[in-house]
This record gives structure tokens, C-alpha cells and sequence, in this order.
């Protein structure tokens, strides 16, 4: 049932991907940043309520007034702000759903993520309370629709020994202190959705909590057009004395308002409260059996902390040595954070295939693809290739099907991220003469499964980060290909003019010192031609 | 037979560091009396490759302390680390690649290379390092 809806998920949100990486390109496409936008609109939203703030009047008889000055009079600040402050937030649900929803279609809310989503679903209620409290400040019609029937929807909890509805909701006891009270309410609870989005990030390392810019200046101007365009309007002043018959509601936020008078409060506490418990035990439902975290060698860990800065999960810590050993500390592995992408051994110097005589074990290797298996996978794979154009794919599962691409002169080895391989395993297949070329294949790019590796190999390779593929690798014998799952022509033709490519190049020169030496100095490392 | 002996003026007074020169410098050795009397087992490649991994993670090692010390002249030093790394993988595959072989240069290099790396640490960074 589980992997069913996944399956259908992932082919939507596929089909619609592809359609934005088409139009944008795969850097800048908003679907691979649906996290980041949130905090984005969250800021916009802020930036909005604090200049709203100034113009703004607590009270009842002062608020709709206020407010309609500023979109009326004060149209090309205070209307634009608060038409801002409002379709930001609604973008915000938007990104928000779209968030949960890839997560889950993507698989990546199981085993040791169900810390992130856990506290994403408990940030939703904050999210519609942030929303919901600030259309009522307007204090128009529809602010009264929604506090007369959030007043019923509350009642029904038996948490207040005197019905709101009655007590507030009338136009002879209404107060100004009660406004009051909604008015920091609505910038109490946002700042507990804040720092609930701070809690939500903290098993990740290296949060994106900004977008790139691109998708920044190109939300944010769409965002002020469609403001100037389109301005969020009131809906007449609130009047307790009569009944509101007829309002447009905000569908992002009032959902299912409608439903609490069609069925009943409780029925509606049912469908939120019961949807919530459900996907709060997700994870568990059932959970997925998660491959084995990576373990430290300590006679090949020297504590240099390359693992430590690269773990996308704050998986790996460094503490204090305990062998003995005249280092300072050592690396260590929290297996209730790892998802086993292999990444840490991918940054540690000691995984090299080039080592043969002690048994090849790296400082921080994965027990189900150890540095030495894959060492030997790769020669396995390499050793009856043939032509003068043999190419060594490694690839990543999350990508496109590379097991595809096998053919005489092509052979492939899997990894459960692209990030997780050490660049000297590139030297060796090129210099050992074991491939002509190498071929990376990872996720669609800015969309790595295991969030990093793209980015840590992409550096790797440009000499900007440990540790570096040598600069004495030829580079246009590697290529780097990120690909999604549908990206399967375009793989198979990146791969054929690469081979035609090699085929022009020759074989790889024999011994180590190149014709001209200095060929192969520092400079060489940051022209990478992919 | 040493190629290199360890000198106390190799010392740079950082406990970690001192251990792996003496590693590093065991490994050279090793490889140069393997050179001498080869054996089928275990072969000059194989400690090659050892001392290449070796001095990866010691590099590795180094910077990361002189990250944390905010050694001045970092990239400099790093530049260095990444050519001597350039170096012993030359020599590595000299040494699988050429056809004639020559015993005493080759040692002769890997002494060279070797010692290189300790004309990288200047008086600066052993006070930054302790």
C-alpha cells in the first residue's frame, strides 16, 4: 500500500520535475528546494508583518480601519505588504505540502529520518495557527467567519470551562485586550514555528535554508506582481451583530473550515487530529530496514576529520582517542543518524585501491560495500572490457537506471551514492590503464538523494575539496553526469560521445611523469572539463 | 639498511604528527629493503600504495589541525601537500610502467620526495602546531 502510493508519487512528481528542469534547468528548480523555499516565504512573511506592525491598530474598533489604509491609501508600500504577507504564507503551505509529500513519495521519512518528519508534521498545526491568527486580525467579514467557527471548533475540546463563542464573540463583550491577546498570539506562535523549523533541521548537516538566488529574486518579484496584480483585499468590516452568510475563504488555510459546520467540530477534530497521529507514525508503518552503518577502523584513523565534515547526517562525530594511540580524537559513528551513504568513506584518505599490502580497510567504510569489495568489483567489472574506448560507470541508485548502459566496452559499479567514492579510485582505473574513462552518475543535480554527495564530488574533482582527484588525472578522461530517473537517453548519448571522444584520444600515456611536468602542476587542478 | 634514519630535527613537537613521520618513515624503509630483496608476497607496489594512503591521511591530518589553528599560511602548505601527493603517484607509476628500472635513482627519489616534505614545515608552523 505504502510503495504503491510512492510508486504513483514518484512518477507525478516526476513527470512534473522534468517539466521544470526543462524550463529552468535542474540548479534552479523550485521542486528540489521545496525546504529551503519554506524558510524563504517565512522570511518574506516576516519581512511583510514587521512594516504591517508599524501601521497596524490593536483594537477592534481601529484594526479594519488600519488595515485598509494601508491597502488602500498606502497601496504601494503597506498593500503590497500585506498582500506579500499573505501570499507568501500561502506559497508557504504550498511548499510545505509539496515538502511532505516528495519526502515521502521519495522514501526518505523512514528509519533514522523519522526525526525530520516527525517534527515537520508536528510544524504544520504551527504553520495553520501562524495563518489562521493573522486573518482574523483583519477583522473583516471573513475574520469573523473564521472566529465564530474556530471559537465552535475549540469549544468542542473540553478544555475550557466556558464556551468561547459565547463569552468573546459578541459585540458587547469583545475587548480590546482580547485582540490584544490574538495580536501576540500571532507573533508568539510563528516564532515558535521558527524555532520548530530550527529543531526540524538539527539531525542534517549543512541545511539549505536558502534557495538559490534565482529562485529568491524569481519567487519573490512573481510574489510582488501578483500583489500589484491581484491585491489581498477585506471582505467588509466584521459585525458580531449580524451573521456572516457568505465569504471566500483562503483555501490554503481554511481547508477544512467549511467541513466544521457541514459535519461537526468533532468530526473535524477527527480528520486533523487522526491525520496527524497517522503520519506521525509513518515511519513506523512499517519501518524500513535500514542497511549498516558505516564503521571506524581505528589503526586506519588518524582523526583528521574529513568524514566528520562531509556526513550530510551529523552521522559521524569525532571524540576523544581511546586506543591508546598518540592522536586527539577519533571518528565515531552514530548508527541511529547513519543512512549508510557511504560518503564519509568516500571522503577518507585511507580509501585508496592503490593500497594492497595490509588487507585494504579503510578508516570509515560501510560493512555492505567496504572499500576493499569495492576495489575488487571495479577490477571485476574492468577486466573484460575491451576497445580502445572502455569506460568504468560508477553510479549512484538514486539516478537513472545505470545497469542500462553495460555493453562490451562499458561496465558498471553501483553505489549508494555517487558521494561515496573515493576520487583516487578514478586515478586508478585511468592510470592503471584498467578504463579509459570514467563516468560519474549521480541524482539529478541539486537534487542528490543523499543531499551532499553531488556537491562533494563535484568539488572533489575541481580541487576544492579533500579529497581531491590528483591533478594529474586527465580530465577529459572523467565525466560527471547527474541524471534523474527518466534521463536515460540523454545518459546513454552523454556516454556515447564521451566513448567516441576517448577513441580520438588514444590510449592513456604509460609511467607516471608526463612529458612536461610541469603539465601536471597545481593549476591544472581548477580547469576541470567535464 | 635505512634510506632514511629519523632525526630528532624531524621532530615538529606535535605527539600525532611525530608518530606518523616515524610510520612513514618505517614504510620508506621497508620498501627500499623490499627493493633489494624482492619477494612475490608482498611487492614494492604494495608499500607504495601503503605510503601513498599513508601520507594522504597524514596530510589530511596536518591540515585539518592547521585549519583549526589558523595557520597563516594554509593554502601555501596545502599547495605543497597536494604536490608531493602529485610526485608520489608519479613515482608509483614509474615505477609499475617503466620498462627499465634503476634501483639507486629510484630510491634516491623516493628519499628526495621524502624529505621534501619536511622542508615544508617551517619554524611557523611547528609553533602554530604546538
Amino acid at each position: 500500500m505504502v510503495e504503491a502510493l510512492q510508486h504513483a508519487g514518484r512518477r507525478g512528481f516526476a513527470l512534473v520535475e522534468n517539466a521544470f528542469d526543462a524550463a529552468f534547468g535542474p540548479r534552479i528548480n523550485p521542486f528540489y528546494h521545496l525546504g529551503a523555499l519554506a524558510f524563504f516565504f517565512f522570511w518574506i512573511v516576516a519581512a511583510s508583518g514587521i512594516y504591517l506592525f508599524i501601521f497596524f491598530e490593536t483594537s477592534i474598533d481601529g484594526a479594519y480601519g488600519s488595515v485598509e489604509y494601508l491597502t488602500h491609501t498606502q497601496w504601494y508600500l503597506g498593500g503590497v505588504a500585506r498582500s506579500l504577507h499573505r501570499y507568501a504564507s500561502d506559497a508557504m503551505v504550498i511548499v510545505v505540502l509539496l515538502h511532505l509529500a516528495r519526502e515521502f513519495v521519495l522514501d526518505r521519512y523512514r528509519g533514522v529520518r523519522w526525526y525530520a518528519w516527525i517534527t515537520g508534521v508536528m510544524l504544520l498545526w504551527f504553520l495553520y495557527a501562524s495563518g489562521i491568527g493573522g486573518y482574523w486580525l483583519v477583522w473583516d467579514r471573513l475574520a469573523q467567519y473564521i472566529a465564530v467557527v474556530t471559537a465552535e471548533w475549540l469549544d468542542w475540546l473540553p478544555l475550557f470551562g466556558e464556551s468561547i463563542a459565547r463569552n468573546f464573540l459578541n459585540s458587547a463583550t469583545v475587548s480590546d485586550r482580547f485582540f490584544s491577546l490574538l495580536f501576540f498570539m500571532h507573533i508568539g506562535i510563528p516564532l515558535f514555528l521558527l524555532l520548530g523549523m530550527w529543531i526540524h533541521i538539527q539531525r542534517i548537516s549543512r541545511a539549505r535554508t536558502n534557495p538559490p538566488r534565482a529562485i529568491m529574486f524569481g519567487t519573490l518579484a512573481a510574489l510582488t506582481v501578483l500583489s500589484l496584480v491581484y491585491p489581498a483585499l477585506s471582505q467588509g468590516p466584521a459585525d458580531l451583530d449580524t451573521v456572516v452568510s457568505v465569504v471566500r475563504p483562503d483555501w490554503f488555510y481554511l481547508t477544512l473550515y467549511p467541513l466544521i459546520d457541514v459535519w461537526s467540530p468533532g468530526a473535524v477534530w477527527m480528520v486533523a487530529g487522526g491525520g496527524t497521529l497517522l503520519l506521525m507514525i509513518l515511519p513506523w508503518l512499517p519501518r524500513r530496514p535500514e542497511a549498516a552503518a558505516a564503521v571506524v577502523s581505528l589503526p586506519n584513523c588518524n582523526g583528521c576529520g574529513r568524514c566528520f565534515a562531509d556526513c550530510p547526517y551529523s552521522a559521524v562525530i569525532m571524540q576523544p582517542r581511546t586506543d591508546g594511540l598518540p592522536y586527539d580524537s577519533q571518528a565515531s559513528v552514530d548508527p541511529d543518524l547513519c543512512t549508510a551513504c557511504g560518503i564519509c568513506a568516500g571522503a577518507c584518505p585511507t580509501a585508496t585501491p592503490f593500497r594492497r599490502t595490509t588487507e585494504l580497510v579503510a578508516g570509515i567504510d560501510m560493512p555492505l560495500l567496504p572499500v576493499r569489495a569495492l576495489r575488487q568489483r571495479a577490477l571485476d567489472v574492468m577486466a573484460p572490457l575491451s576497445g580502445p574506448d572502455r569506460v568504468l560507470v560508477y553510479a549512484c541508485r538514486g539516478g537513472s537506471d545505470p545497469g542500462a548502459l553495460e555493453t562490451a566496452g562499458v561496465g558498471v559499479v553501483t553505489l549508494p551514492c555517487v558521494g561515496a567514492l573515493p576520487p583516487s579510485f578514478i586515478d586508478f582505473a585511468i592510470s592503471r590503464r584498467h578504463a579509459d574513462g570514467v563516468m560519474l552518475v549521480g541524482c539529478a543535480a541539486g537534487d542528490c538523494y543523499q543531499r551532499l554527495g553531488i556537491d562533494w564530488v563535484e568539488q572533489r574533482l575541481a580541487g576544492q575539496r579533500d579529497p581531491y582527484l590528483r591533478g594529474r588525472v586527465p580530465r577529459d578522461r572523467v565525466i560527471t553526469i547527474w541524471a534523474g530517473p527518466r534521463d536515460g537517453a540523454k545518459l546513454a548519448r552523454r556516454l556515447a560521445a564521451f566513448r567516441a571522444r576517448l577513441r580520438d584520444m588514444g590510449p592513456f600515456p604509460r609511467g607516471g611523469t608526463p612529458p612536461d611536468a610541469s603539465a601536471s602542476s597545481q593549476g591544472e587542478i581548477r580547469n576541470v572539463a567535464y | 639498511m635505512s634510506l632514511i634514519e629519523w632525526d630528532e630535527k624531524f621532530s615538529v613537537g606535535v605527539a600525532a604528527v611525530d608518530h606518523e613521520h616515524r610510520e612513514l618513515i618505517g614504510l620508506v624503509n621497508e620498501t627500499y629493503n623490499r627493493l633489494k630483496r624482492p619477494d612475490a608476497g608482498v611487492t614494492v607496489p604494495d608499500f607504495l600504495g601503503e605510503i601513498y594512503a599513508r601520507i594522504s591521511a597524514h596530510f589530511a591530518l596536518e591540515e585539518n589541525l592547521m585549519r583549526a589553528k589558523r595557520y597563516a599560511h594554509f593554502d601555501e602548505h596545502k599547495a605543497d601537500h597536494e604536490r608531493l601527493l602529485d610526485e608520489i603517484r608519479d613515482i608509483m607509476d614509474d615505477y609499475e610502467d617503466d620498462e627499465v628500472f634503476d634501483e639507486q635513482q629510484f630510491a634516491q627519489r623516493l628519499e628526495t620526495w621524502f624529505t621534501g616534505h619536511f622542508s615544508t614545515h617551517d619554524a611557523r608552523l611547528h609553533r602554530q602546531l604546538d
